[in-house]
């Protein structure tokens, strides 16, 4: 047997485990290992390398670690619950007031072509301003939500490791 | 198990207190393995068993049940752990343990080994010794792969690395297993 056909059987050893073969592929490996003893023995050697793995890592969990885990969850949990209400109020004013905007809009711009009238400023600023009317409650909520998440990253940080 | 994913999206979409109890208590042993072998320490992998459940908790909305949830609890358990060591200005993971293509790098020698920590409490078998002769990129893929038995592409996922990456790295780390358990250097 030439070196290329022990290559390709090492190669479907371990591809069989990794990623799996085709029958046919496992139908010629068979019958390859059936007369190649170390191929057979590197076989062994795999075979019984991911047995180890498998069977003979074990590791002890502290005891009492789940039930400080779940005691922690908790607390975080009750926490998110008290907050949630004030978020929730947050998005029912952004949406209230997007409400409001939008039922005002033509009169807030009426007020502002008014104000135009009497000052003669530019178009361009006075529809600034009309787009500032409709910005300032996303702005305001985005802002609040920043706030709120680094709030929530510096407790995590100064209650973690 | 799609509906079981699914149900168990939507019991933390709720953060169901009881079911994620019921996690805690099923998933401790492999989560807790899976960090124990990440970190190199007990202690810390303490500290992160905690933070990732609290991470589960509070992103449990993300969860989409398309995917096994061993996954998804693993990925929160790396990153928690690789922004640990970016904040602590150390190497990434990567970084610590070893270039992709060339000869690896072992964890430091004032970090012993999570390996080497397990053997003093336990007893001593060639398999212990063999994995902590294997890079750390390569036994934590092996360790994905046949201990907590993922598929190729959740350990994609778990280590936000291509599958050519993932695969290259099961063949290389199966070579070097089977090395170290000859008694060889991997």
């Amino acid at each position: 047997m030439n070196a290329e056909i022990h290559a390709r059987a090492q190669k479907l050893i371990a591809q069989e485990r990794v990623e799996g073969i085709s029958q046919a592929e496992r139908e010629w490996l068979a019958a390859h290992l059936r007369g190649c003893a170390s191929c057979a023995q590197d076989a062994q050697r795999t075979s019984d390398a991911l047995r180890d793995l498998r069977g003979g890592m074990t590791v002890t969990v502290p005891r009492g670690l789940a039930e400080r885990t779940r005691f922690r969850v908790q607390l975080r949990a009750q926490e998110l619950r008290e907050r949630e209400p004030k978020s929730r109020l947050l998005w029912i004013m952004c949406a209230v007031s997007w409400a409001l905007g939008i039922a005002s809009a033509p009169y807030v711009w009426q007020a502002i072509q008014w104000i135009g009238d009497r000052t003669g400023a530019p178009r361009l600023v006075l529809e600034f301003g009309f787009g500032l009317w409709w910005a300032i409650p996303a702005l305001f909520a985005a802002a609040i939500v920043v706030m709120e998440n680094l709030r929530q990253a510096n407790e995590r940080n100064s209650s973690g490791r | 198990m799609m509906d079981d994913s699914k149900a168990l999206a939507k019991g933390l979409q709720r953060r169901d207190p009881e079911l994620l109890d019921q996690l805690i208590e099923q998933y401790q042993y492999r989560l807790f393995r899976y960090l124990v072998h990440l970190t190199a320490s007990r202690e810390r992998a303490e500290d992160f068993f905690q933070e990732t459940w609290i991470r589960v908790l509070e992103r449990g909305h993300q969860y989409d049940g398309k995917h096994k949830f061993e996954a998804w609890l693993f990925t929160i358990a790396r990153n928690l752990v690789i922004d640990w060591q970016r904040s602590k200005k150390m190497q990434s993971l990567e970084e610590l343990t070893e270039r992709e293509e060339g000869a690896a790098k072992e964890f430091p020698m004032n970090e012993p080994s999570a390996l080497h920590l397990l053997l003093s409490e336990e007893e001593r078998s060639g398999v212990h010794e063999a994995l902590a002769r294997v890079p750390a990129i390569y036994r934590e893929v092996l360790l994905l792969r046949f201990q907590e038995e993922l598929g190729l592409e959740e350990i994609a996922g778990v280590l936000a690395a291509p599958l050519s990456t993932v695969k290259s790295r099961l063949y290389r780390g199966l070579e070097a297993l089977k090395g170290a358990m000859q008694g060889g250097a991997a």
